[in-house]
């Protein structure tokens, strides 16, 4: 209980000895800033409208500028498509611009509206008042005159004048425009504000904007101008129209700004007035194709190169390096859009960020000797071609890391084993391979297959023959009869070449036995006449044929006769003994 | 029949002849890697291989190879080596050496992988062959040539039947072995399509394996330990090759 009292004690003193985290400190003028309420844009309060010929008095013929000033925003005002005014007025070119200017302690809107206005009939004619809605308003546009004189001594008509630096450009070629607005009276000057050019198909660089007063050639005669000059760049081709509106805004510069000559500067608060210039009409061509270099990006103008600089000319495979370049231009007409990362198989190239105009650099092989050299080109509009800016390759060393030859090898107790090494140089070629391409995946060796294949088909279609021969022997012995048939007959006509008449009688009978002995079957000595003759249809028993074999037989018994028959005339009988191994050759 | 056979002399004649040229490479290279010209002794090996791939010639072409800081190709050279010459004791000591110093797995063999590094590739297929026409033949032939029957001549027959079994998973390895490649090259990109602007996947060392899975135009798809992605041809080298 003791112990819970001492601790609920600690918890209440607890806030004494511990401080919270301190909040972050805002510094006391920003926190005043933060205090304070940024004005508020007025758009509830009732809209007010004016509306003036500028000047009130022109000559016939002369141009004058009906302006309409709503304080109201431009989006919520439902403008008339066309204005009702008199037919002797001729209403051309028009120009609308939203302005917000500091009444009090509100912003106000303020929307203005502007025509061209010209006649050629002298008299006194009224724009007569009529009634627009902005947002769920009801706006009277008061009534303005205009008074058409003979002659008129008072200053002409302000407007803009626009200036362009080339009117025939090629197709991303930066050009200058100067919007200017020419000193009144008395050298008077006035600023511009929200100028604003019109026309599509270009791009305006916001970081070239300058604003100057400097003296003009106009109208023959040289007075100070407000000057507001950007640089653009056209993004189609073809013909361009581009024309600028601005309010005039007195005194307010709007941020420092250079006078040349003696100018006045009006006091009071601005009056903001719309002006704008006549159009100008540009013509934009495309870029030539012939001709186009490697690395062509799209820069465009003169540039002169430096010579690129490396960081280092040694270093190790994986190590990046930067390159450097840098291209000057004499005038800020120019178009620079640094050269792309090409692809190198021995480098990794990495473009910098824009505006640093480097590449960093990393060597994957110490094969490299050299820096990739990068591709990158320019169009000249002024000569109109193409020229080369490659970035030049530049020698570089690239090491190597070294690879060991030994390690010293360690155990768990960390004693010293033996080191693992690289071996010895084999001192032999050793075992080889006609190639290192296995038997496996070469198409001769699965040819090779079918080898033994072709040879176990070959040996079962001859045991299968021999089967079959076994089965049927006649077919046997009528073949081997006809190979002995055939060596017979050849003794044959070798013994009636030479003459030789016992021979022949031999050869012929033997002959006779073998063609006839598959027929019984039996041995071909065992055969005698009658089973020659009986082989014999009739007509041979009967004929030449059954003659010979009779003959034949005879005188070959008759040589195992102790008293021989005279065989002169047996060689007579070749003829027809031939005949009849024909006949039994034939049967076989 | 005598035209079969003066065309086996004469293919067994130009064998010889290549074999003669790669030794007459072989001694100059190793005089050069002895005078510690290793770009030189590279080159000759390189040539002597291109004649008759051998043992010693890729062992000490790894060497060279080695020395001039080309580790990929030197991992190369000495899987080759083992591939002729699997008990090639130089070429498992230079291995195991290289890829301790270069920090790369072996390749990640299938057990028909590993028993197809048994003997020399060659050696498989032959085996194969003689175990398979064993069996053939002590079944067929007894029955053809009418010789008795015994059982030794079925025991013939399930021997070459088992040869030719065994073989035929360690020829199916040998197969597969031949996708089994190594990074050559260094810092070599692994792609995710085969294309050279394609996204980069991993940079692989020289000597890492590689399994090819496929290939396309001028890349190989393949798979490494970590990932699967398209290199270019040559900077992977494959043992067959």
């Amino acid at each position: 209980m003791k112990l819970l009292r001492f601790i609920y004690s600690l918890q209440l003193l607890a806030p004494l000895f511990v401080c919270a985290q301190a909040p972050p400190q805002i510094p006391a003028a920003a926190l005043a800033q933060l205090q304070v309420a940024q004005p508020l844009v007025d758009v509830s309060s009732p809209a007010t409208a004016t509306a003036e010929f500028d000047p009130p008095v022109v000559r016939a013929g002369e141009k004058t500028f009906y302006h309409v000033s709503v304080g109201a925003t431009q989006n919520s005002i439902e403008w008339p498509a066309e204005i009702s005014a008199p037919a002797e007025l001729n209403f051309g070119a028009a120009a609308r611009g939203e302005v917000t200017r500091l009444d009090g302690s509100r912003f106000r809107p303020l929307t203005a509206f502007a025509y061209e206005v010209t006649t050629s009939v002298t008299g006194h004619f009224t724009v007569s008042n009529f009634v627009v809605t902005a947002g769920e308003q009801r706006v009277e546009i008061p009534a303005a005159s205009l008074d058409v004189v003979e002659t008129n001594a008072g200053p002409p008509a302000r407007r803009l004048l626009l200036e362009v630096s080339e009117t025939n450009l090629f197709f991303g070629q930066p050009f200058r425009v100067r919007a200017l607005l020419p000193a009144a009276a008395g050298n008077q000057i006035e600023a511009l504000r929200d100028v604003q050019f019109n026309g599509s198909g270009f791009m305006t660089d916001k970081f070239a904007t300058r604003a100057s007063i400097e003296n003009i050639s106009h109208g023959g005669q040289s007075r100070p101008a407000y000057v507001h000059e950007v640089v653009m760049t056209p993004l189609t081709a073809g013909p361009m129209n581009i024309s600028a509106q601005a309010f005039t805004a007195g005194r307010d510069f709007g941020g420092p700004i250079v006078i040349s000559g003696q100018v006045t500067i009006p006091g009071g608060p601005p009056k903001y007035i719309l002006l704008f210039s006549a159009p100008l009409q540009l013509n934009v061509r495309p870029l030539p194709t012939d001709g186009e270099l490697p690395g062509f990006t799209g820069a465009m103008g003169k540039f002169i190169t430096d010579k690129p600089l490396l960081s280092t000319n040694r270093v190790r495979v994986g190590e990046p390096l930067r390159l450097k370049f840098n291209f000057n231009a004499g005038t800020n007409l120019v178009r620079l859009v640094p050269p792309s990362a090409p692809r190198s198989r021995e480098w990794q190239i990495i473009a910098g960020k824009p505006g640093q105009n480097l590449f960093t650099l990393i060597p994957l092989t110490d094969e490299a000797t050299n820096t990739p050299a990068i591709p990158f080109c320019a169009f000249d509009p002024v000569v109109k071609t193409y020229y080369d800016l490659t970035i030049p390759a530049l020698p570089v060393t690239v090491m190597n890391d070294g690879l060991p030859v030994q390690l010293a090898a360690w155990n768990a107790d960390e004693k010293n084993l033996a080191p693992l090494k690289l071996s010895a140089l084999a001192e032999a070629p050793g075992k080889s391979m006609a190639s290192l391409k296995p038997l496996q995946k070469q198409g001769w060796f699965v040819v090779l297959q079918i080898v033994p294949v072709l040879g176990f088909i070959v040996l079962w279609r001859w045991d299968e023959r021999r089967r079959f021969l076994e089965a049927h022997p006649e077919i046997v012995r009528r073949r081997k009869a006809l190979r002995d048939l055939c060596i017979e007959k050849k003794k044959l006509q070798a013994a009636i070449a030479a003459g030789d008449l016992e021979k022949f009688v031999m050869h012929a009978a033997t002959a006779m036995r073998i063609a006839v002995a598959p027929h019984f079957p039996a041995a071909a000595r065992a055969m005698v006449g009658g089973d020659v003759l009986s082989l014999l249809d009739e007509r041979q028993q009967g004929g030449r044929e059954g003659v010979a074999v009779r003959k034949i037989f005879a005188a070959a018994d008759a040589q195992f006769s102790r008293s021989p028959q005279s065989t002169a005339d047996l060689m007579s009988l070749r003829a027809d003994v031939a005949a009849t191994l024909q006949t039994l050759e034939e049967k076989l | 029949m005598r035209r079969i056979f003066l065309l086996l002399i004469l293919m067994m004649d130009s064998g010889g002849q290549d074999r003669a040229l790669a030794e007459d490479l072989f001694t100059p290279g190793t005089g050069a890697i002895r005078a510690g010209d290793f770009p030189t002794a590279a080159a000759d090996f390189q040539r002597s291989i291109q004649q008759r791939p051998s043992s010693g010639a890729l062992v000490n072409l790894g060497i060279a190879e080695w020395q001039c800081g080309h580790a990929g190709v030197a991992i190369l050279a000495w899987e080759q080596a083992q591939w002729i010459d699997p008990s090639d004791a130089r070429a498992i000591q230079n291995l195991k050496f290289a890829r301790t110093v270069a920090q790369v797995d072996a390749p990640e063999l299938r057990w028909f992988e590993s028993a197809s590094t048994w003997l020399p590739p060659n050696a498989w297929v032959w085996l194969a062959g003689a175990g398979l026409w064993l069996a053939v033949g002590s079944l067929v032939l007894p029955r053809v040539l009418r010789w008795k029957k015994s059982g030794g001549q079925q025991t013939l027959a399930a021997f070459g039947l088992c040869i030719f079994l065994f073989s035929l998973t360690a020829n199916l390895g040998v197969v597969s072995r031949t996708d089994i490649g190594f990074v050559v090259r260094k810092n070599v990109a692994l792609r995710m399509t085969p294309t050279s602007g394609s996204e980069l996947l991993s940079a692989l060392s020289p000597g890492e394996p590689v399994r090819r899975l496929k290939s396309r135009g001028n890349y190989f798809f393949i798979r490494t330990p970590m990932a699967t992605g398209w290199v270019e041809r040559g900077q992977v080298g494959f043992i067959n090759e």
